[in-house]
Parts: structure tokens; C-alpha cells; sequence
């Protein structure tokens, strides 16, 4: 397991309680669970995502992702619609581990109301939590 | 249980290879190394793989009565055991429950070795002491003498044994390089049979030696469902062995093996887990019937010992059976994890749920990544399987859900899990040249 300081939190994103990340270009976020989440689930073997279409709210319950060890839950950070989702995952679930902010991205979402990404935390604000 | 954690000889070797460690049994145990779980599970399948086993236990039972006395207390029937063979089965209570799971080891007529699980050697071997008066007894009844001098020996080897397993159908190719006359070890030496000793005080000691004169215990057995060996060995030499397997494997792509793929590998081959698979419930109607010595009927046993009347009382019994998921997607092992017939009727228990990483379905039929002929286009995409434990029996192709919290799977009950496993081939496949 990685340390606090070892983990790998880019500041451009932002980062949810349950360990998402979710970064905005214009009207659509991109989600997916960040390194303290993967190092946590150990090996991701599956990951169970929505259909393009879907509709969630915020804290829906959007996905799962399982790894040897256990099968966690994907809550949906902000209320919106899923425009893309990761197919890569379908044959390649380990890139969730390999890499969570580039090939491991679940899925993007149209969102209603772009000024709810300040709801979410920041690096600093994230780390704080982790460390309780 | 002991409950102080205590590690094995290999505990620095584990951290200093990336290995995530957990406590298992009161062992500070390896669950994976930086390959991963599934890396290790394929290993074993496609080549071979080695796992730290010196958190189990083993008991030596010597002694003019250590047969009449195990003969008592372990559910085979142990009067077809010769020298050199051994056999799997379980320690009972007169309840018929499980204490431990354990395999019988016959040196000689008066000297057995029990092997068991980790931190059951203090328990097994007070168990076994405390069994001694009932066999005595039966004896004087029996023939109406009064035997003084009957003795047995009970002498818990923990802490002085190490064991490594080497499992995968590579196994005796790589033990080729590094045991002296390995040619003659090898011969005659089915499954479930063993060669040599650990203690190089035994004359047997002579059997089995590593290049270096190290003797060894080297039994055709372990807990994968594939070929391969288990080896008992002084745990003061239990690292140079580790390390030569390892050396001596690199061209086989031998790699380490955590518990979290000796898991997911047994479940895949239908062996239980003791305490979670078989424990505190009658050891009866499960997969290990083979286990029991049931008479030809079926209906009765053909010895005498410990648990046998409350076996055959058919109040309070459970059902025990393996399943296989439709995919990947498995729910926790544990009683948090319920199981449901299509009508949603709570029937049971899951015991075990892991999924096995080298099997996947292909036009309705299970295949292994080592299935002879594999079709074209085949991805073994892994498929959860494990033990329910259920209040009635079920037919195999039984439709169930499998339920933890909100999360649901489907499954069905089987009578084997993963296909074309090597564990029974013969060693002489494994020798020959590849090509």
C-alpha cells in the first residue's frame, strides 16, 4: 500500500469522498477513481460501467469496480448524463490500476450544472480528508 | 487459534519483494507480490508457481498405538495406508465437526506425520493426547488386558518446520536441477505419495537431498489442483530453497505466489478451506465425501472414530456444494453473503466466493487457458466459483443468486470448476521434452 505522500493527485482534477476524480473540459466531466482508490482495491479485475445514455444524480450509484480482494461501489460524483464510456476496460480492467487519470478514465458525463464541480475537493482539500 | 502474529523464515524475503502481507492464521502472511494475483494464479496453470507454507502446521504421531490412535481420530481409513502414501481428511469432534482438515503421512507402521493448518499444531496435538484414553480403553475392553506399556509419541513440529509448495506442470522440471539423483527420486512417485524426511537424523533422510545435502520431505501433493510438490524441509534451509526454486526456475517463469492466488487456484479445483469450507458444522454431504469411509453402501462406515454416530444422525445436517458464476463478478466469502433460490427463498450461506482467473465460457462449456484445442478467439475472462452451504440438497445445474447487501450475482451449482487440471497426471509428462 502506498503512503499518503506517495500518491499521485494531479491539481487539475477534482476529487470526490469516495475516491473519484473528475476533471472538466467545457459542459462534459471525465470520471475515474484516483490512485488512492486503485492502491486500495489492489489488481482490478472488472469493471462494471453504465450505458451511454444513462442518466445519474449525484451520489447514484453509477458502477462497480472489482478487484481481487473486493467489489466496490462507483458513485456518481454530480448529476448528469454518461456521453462516453471507457470500452478499453472491457478487455483491459488493469489500466484502471496502470493508469487512473489516462487509460483508466470510467466515463464522461454532460453535466446540468457546471458550478457543482466546486463541491467537489481539491488536492489539498482531498488530501486533508485522507488524513482524517 | 494462537493470537500473537508470528511470521515464517521467508517473512523479509516477502517484504523485501513487494509482497502485500495480511495476517492469516496469526501469520504474517504474503497476499500478493507486485506481479499480481492474476500473474500468480496463471503462473501456476501455465507454468509453475511457489508459495511459503510454513505457516501450516505438522504433528509427529510415533508409537506402537499412533496407528490406533490416528485410525481414531481422522476420518480415512487409514488400514490401506502403506509406507510412502498419504491421505487428505478431517480431525472430528464427537459432533461430527470439523476441528481441522488434515493429510496423514505414513513413515512406518508406528510413525505417521499430520499435516494441518496454520496455527492448529498446539490444538491438534492436545486433541490427539486427549484421545489417547479412549483408544486405551477400547484396547482393554477389547481384550480384556491391561496394555501399560502402550505409548504414542505427540511431538508438534511448529516453528521447526518450514514447507514450501512448488505447484504448476513445470514443478518436477525445475526440482530437476536441484535435487541430488532426481531421476531416481522421481520414479514411482504417484499422486499423493512422498519421498524423504526433513530431520537428517532419520535413516529415510537419505531418500530425498537437495544438490547441497539438505534433506527434504518431498510430497507429490499440494492445494492448487495442479502438478506439483510440497516440501517440508528444517525451517533454517527454507529460504535457500526458496531462492534456488527461484533461480532455477527464471527460465520457466517460476514466480512467487501469494495466499490470494492459492485461494482463487483451490476454489477453482473444488478444495475446501478449513474453518470456512468445513468447520464447525457436521462434516457430511459436501464434495469431499471421498474423505469418509463410507462403505460400499454408502450408508455406513467401515471403521469406527471420533464423530462417526453424530455423521450418520441425519438431524441438524447441511449441504455443501461447489458453483460456478455466469462471468467474473463475485460477492464476499462469508455468512454476510446469502444464497436464493429464483423465488428469492433464502437457503443458505456462501462459504467461499473467488473468482478463478485462467477459466472462462466459451458456447456454454468452461474452459481453461490450459484446455487442450482452444478455439480461436478464446479469453479466459475468469469466472467466480466457491462452496455454499445450504439446508437441502440441490441438483448440479441448480439456477441460484448469490446476495450481498444490494449487489446480486448468478450462479449455478456444478460438480467441477476448472477444466483439465494436471494435480493426478503422471510425472513422466511433465519430463519430457517440450517439443
Amino acid at each position: 500500500m502506498k503512503e499518503i505522500n506517495e500518491l499521485n493527485l494531479p491539481e487539475n482534477f477534482k476529487y470526490s469522498k469516495d475516491h473519484e476524480w473528475a476533471g472538466m473540459e467545457g459542459d462534459v466531466i471525465t470520471i475515474g477513481i484516483n490512485d488512492y482508490a486503485q492502491d486500495q482495491l489492489g489488481e482490478v479485475v472488472f469493471v462494471e460501467m453504465p450505458e451511454v445514455g444513462d442518466t445519474f444524480e449525484t451520489e447514484d450509484e453509477f458502477g462497480t469496480v472489482e478487484s481481487v480482494k473486493a467489489v466496490s461501489e462507483l458513485y456518481c460524483p454530480i448529476a448528469g448524463e454518461v456521453v462516453a464510456i471507457n470500452e478499453d476496460l472491457e478487455d483491459a480492467p488493469e489500466l484502471v490500476n496502470e493508469s487512473p487519470y489516462e487509460k483508466g478514465w470510467i466515463m464522461k458525463m454532460k453535466i446540468a450544472d457546471p458550478s457543482e464541480m466546486d463541491t467537489l475537493m481539491d488536492k489539498a482539500a482531498y488530501l486533508e480528508m485522507l488524513k482524517g | 487459534m494462537e493470537t500473537t502474529t508470528k511470521t515464517t523464515p521467508l517473512n523479509q524475503w516477502h517484504r523485501s519483494h513487494g509482497a502485500n502481507m495480511a495476517n492469516f492464521g496469526g501469520f504474517d502472511m504474503p497476499l500478493w507480490y507486485d506481479t499480481g494475483v492474476k500473474a500468480e494464479h496463471l503462473a501456476v496453470v501455465q507454468s509453475a508457481g511457489i508459495f511459503d507454507t510454513s505457516h501450516m502446521a505438522s504433528v509427529l504421531v510415533t508409537g506402537h498405538q499412533a496407528f490406533d490412535l490416528l485410525q481414531y481420530c481422522h476420518t480415512r481409513d487409514l488400514s490401506s495406508l502403506v509406507d510412502g502414501r498419504c491421505v487428505y481428511g478431517a480431525i472430528l469432534n464427537d459432533q461430527g465437526h470439523v476441528i481441522d482438515d488434515a493429510i496423514v503421512y505414513r513413515f512406518q507402521a508406528d510413525y505417521y506425520m499430520v499435516c494441518i493448518n496454520a496455527g492448529m499444531g498446539t490444538a491438534i496435538a492436545d486433541h490427539l493426547a486427549s484421545q489417547l484414553s479412549a483408544i486405551q480403553k477400547e484396547k482393554a475392553d477389547d481384550t480384556d488386558t491391561n496394555d501399560s506399556t502402550a505409548s504414542v509419541d505427540i511431538q508438534d513440529l511448529s516453528g521447526k518446520l518450514g514447507k514450501v509448495d512448488i505447484q504448476g506442470k513445470d514443478a518436477a522440471r525445475v526440482l530437476q536441477l536441484l535435487l541430488d539423483n532426481a531421476d531416481a527420486v522421481f520414479e514411482k512417485m504417484p499422486y499423493f505419495s512422498f519421498k524423504g524426511h526433513f530431520d537428517e537424523k532419520s535413516p529415510l533422510a537419505q531418500g530425498v537431498q537437495l544438490k547441497d545435502g539438505t534433506p527434504i520431505l518431498l510430497s507429490r501433493s499440494g492445494y492448487t489442483g495442479e502438478f506439483g510438490f510440497e516440501i517440508f524441509i528444517h525451517s533454517d534451509s527454507v529460504v535457500a530453497l526458496w531462492e534456488s526454486i527461484l533461480t532455477a526456475g527464471a527460465p520457466f517463469n517460476v514466480i512467487a505466489c501469494g495466499l490470494g492466488s492459492r485461494d482463487s487456484l483451490r476454489a477453482g479445483s473444488v478444495l475446501p478451506l478449513s474453518h470456512q469450507d468445513v468447520g464447525p458444522w457436521k462434516f457430511m454431504n459436501h464434495p469431499w465425501m471421498f474423505a469418509l469411509p463410507l462403505s460400499s453402501d454408502g450408508k455406513t462406515f467401515t471403521k469406527s472414530f471420533l464423530g462417526d454416530k453424530a455423521l450418520l444422525d441425519p438431524t441438524d445436517t447441511f449441504y455443501t456444494l461447489p458453483f460456478a458464476g455466469d462471468n467474473l463478478k463475485k460477492v464476499a466469502s462469508g455468512p454476510a453473503s446469502l444464497v436464493l433460490d429464483e423465488k428469492g427463498e433464502v437457503l443458505g450461506t456462501v462459504l467461499t466466493c473467488a473468482t478463478d482467473m485462467a477459466i472462462g465460457r466459451h458456447e456454454g462449456t468452461v474452459l481453461s487457458i490450459a484446455s487442450p484445442n482452444l478455439p480461436e478467439g478464446f479469453k479466459a475472462r475468469g469466472i467466480s466459483c466457491g462452496f455454499i452451504r445450504v439446508d437441502r440438497p440441490l441438483d448440479v445445474g441448480t439456477r441460484l443468486v448469490l446476495q450481498e447487501k444490494k449487489r446480486k450475482i448468478n450462479v449455478t451449482v456444478v460438480s467441477d470448476i476448472r477444466p483439465h487440471r494436471t494435480a493426478r497426471r503422471k510425472i513422466t509428462d511433465f519430463l519430457e521434452a517440450r517439443f
